[in-house]
């Protein structure tokens, strides 16, 4: 698979990366992702503050083809949120790893870490679904 | 596809399978009471005979040759073209244009009926209709409760009554609370938790309201708050501040003024618009043009189904999964036939006799026009004897106005006046004539 798979990452089964620093996550959607969904043409994501659960809906994702979900990887409060996808959605193909990012979360559960997924189980996950 | 029909022997076979013995079995859910028993037509009557007792039984409907009535279904004149357009085939029998590339015709009429009705409201964004005004009004509040993530909407009174009620039943089943009250007790209910204000203006009863200082009054404190008007006659955009000059977010109504008869009451057209930041939320069908990959022809398709309820049933902000095509193409004739200063001119002529009419009633000793702010072609009078009016219309062969007591049962001497650009000069003095007339009218009595 042509796909990039940055090894700094964690993963979820949904497709989700998460870059954790200190006390707060990064969040967007993988290169593989942004690849089944193709062009993306509406993004719609969470108010600042939003207080949300692991797994629940965070945002809204709109290609050409598909509508997808982003999923809180973490639970946890949103701090930020990348506006510029709102009016550039196609950051998140053409840059998913970086100016594509889709929200900054403060997360709330630290034990919930060890549930997200290393690299090479992700690259499995995306191997098999390809 | 061919025209097959069913043999009996198919149909036999057909029961079989589903295991129902008859074919009226299949119709059981009809209420008993609403089947008719008996046509009164005998057995074996020939089709020219029938065709006879037919019309002997129309012409016991009484069709009077001016009309008073308006409240939320209104008499004006529909240009010829309309019905000579609407009539061809490929417009009349056409169903929802799922594909493009076998339906371009109709996409291209729902595209321009979208363009003339923005242009008209100055909306940013026009959907391509709903089913009529009332229920365009009730998914206005739900679309304002997904956009705001609130379940409070405050609906001021002075909207059709019978619109109360589908917005009613519209919100009871997506669990929001629905908000009665006056615009003079508009900011004592108002606070933060409320997704949006909606109000009718025209009102029910005729009242305008000078929307922008409504607008201003209500985003100032809330500006989250979205703002819904709804009109029942829209042909009063020809003389009114349109809605995308007074910062409505969501404007809607009842279309049927627009080249579409009043028949029974119905089919409406419900008119669906908003401001373009939420296109993705709005209800409904969406076409838009697009261009070819490779080349420079134009076509226009179904847009951002996304939104829609057949491709995410649980994201979706309607179960709406269609629009009034037929009705909406009539609303778009009627529109390009008049024209910006057609429709001016029939605004013009709507407010004009009203307003003659409404002076001269006032004038008449007993009469009390109760309206306290301006009006278009619709006003409010308290009677002195309103069986008197009633009866002296249909005798003078008009269709009296509306008893407003039909839905205000405490307002039993008022009636609501609709005149427009149909009411001849002779029809309106005989209106007149008809109210004074009534002043002296005594009650026939029974016995």
């Amino acid at each position: 698979m042509n796909y990039e798979f940055p090894d700094n990452l964690k993963y979820t089964k949904t497709h989700e990366w998460v870059r954790l620093e200190d006390k707060t996550a990064t969040v967007g959607i993988t290169d593989f992702a942004q690849h089944q969904l193709g062009d993306i043409v509406y993004i719609e994501l969470p108010e600042k503050g939003a207080n949300l659960e692991r797994q629940s809906s965070a945002g809204e994702i709109e290609s050409v083809k598909a509508v997808g979900e982003l999923l809180m990887p973490l639970s946890g409060r949103i701090i930020e949120v990348n506006s510029t996808l709102v009016e550039n959605p196609e950051l998140v193909n053409s840059s998913p790893f970086s100016s594509g990012w889709m929200l900054k979360l403060e997360y709330t559960n630290e034990l919930e870490i060890n549930d997200l997924l290393s690299v090479e189980d992700y690259k499995r996950i995306a191997e098999e679904e390809n | 596809m061919d025209f097959i029909s069913h043999d009996e022997k198919t149909i036999a076979e057909m029961l079989k399978i589903i295991n129902v013995p008859d074919v009226d079995d299949l119709f059981q859910d009809i209420p008993k009471d609403l089947i008719i028993k008996t046509l009164n037509i005998s057995e074996g009557m020939s089709e020219p005979d029938v065709l006879d007792k037919m019309k002997e039984y129309g012409n016991k409907n009484k069709i009077y040759s001016h009309s008073f009535l308006g409240a939320g279904c209104y008499y004006h004149y529909i240009p010829s073209l309309v019905d000579f357009v609407i009539s061809r085939s490929e417009f009349y029998t056409s169903y929802t244009p799922y594909q493009a590339e076998a339906s371009q015709g109709y996409l291209q009429a729902i595209y321009e009926y979208q363009s003339v009705i923005s242009r008209l409201t100055e909306m940013e964004v026009a959907n391509a209709s709903m089913y009529d005004g009332s229920t365009s009004l009730a998914e206005a509040a739900i679309m304002a409760s997904i956009i705001s993530g609130k379940n409070q909407v405050i609906l001021l009174e002075g909207v059709h009554p019978d619109y109360i009620d589908v917005v009613k039943t519209y919100c009871w089943g997506q669990n929001i609370e629905l908000i009665i009250t006056s615009e003079d007790k508009l900011n004592d209910v108002l606070n933060e938790d409320i997704a949006a204000v909606m109000f009718q203006s025209p009102n029910f009863f005729g009242d305008i309201t000078d929307v922008l200082v409504m607008s201003n009054k209500v985003k100032e404190k809330y500006p989250n708050c979205l703002l819904i008007q709804c009109m029942t006659d829209p042909t009063c955009l020809g003389l009114l501040k349109p809605p995308g000059k007074t910062n409505v977010d969501i404007f809607v109504a009842e279309g049927q003024s627009f080249g579409i008869s009043p028949s029974f009451g119905g089919p409406g057209l419900g008119i669906f618009t908003a401001k373009k930041k939420f296109l993705r939320k709005i209800p409904g069908r969406l076409v838009g043009k697009t261009k070819e990959i490779n080349g420079d022809r134009e076509g226009f398709l179904l847009t951002l189904q996304a939104r829609e309820q057949h491709i995410r049933r649980e994201k979706a902000s309607s179960n709406i999964c269609t629009n009034q095509a037929l009705c909406s193409l009539s609303a778009l004739i009627y529109l390009v036939s008049l024209g910006r200063t057609g429709l001016r001119e029939i605004a013009n002529q709507n407010f004009q006799k009203a307003h003659y009419v409404k002076k001269a009633i006032a004038s008449i000793p007993g009469y009390k026009i109760l309206n306290k702010k301006p009006t278009y072609n619709e006003f409010i009078v308290r009677c002195p004897n309103i069986n008197g009016l009633i009866r002296e219309c249909k005798k003078m062969n008009l269709l009296p106005p509306l008893q407003i007591s039909t839905y205000y049962p405490d307002m039993s001497d008022v009636v609501l006046v609709c005149v427009t650009e149909l009411n001849s000069r002779s029809s309106i003095e005989k209106f007149i004539k008809a109210a004074r007339l009534a002043i002296n009218y005594e009650e026939e009595r029974a016995d």
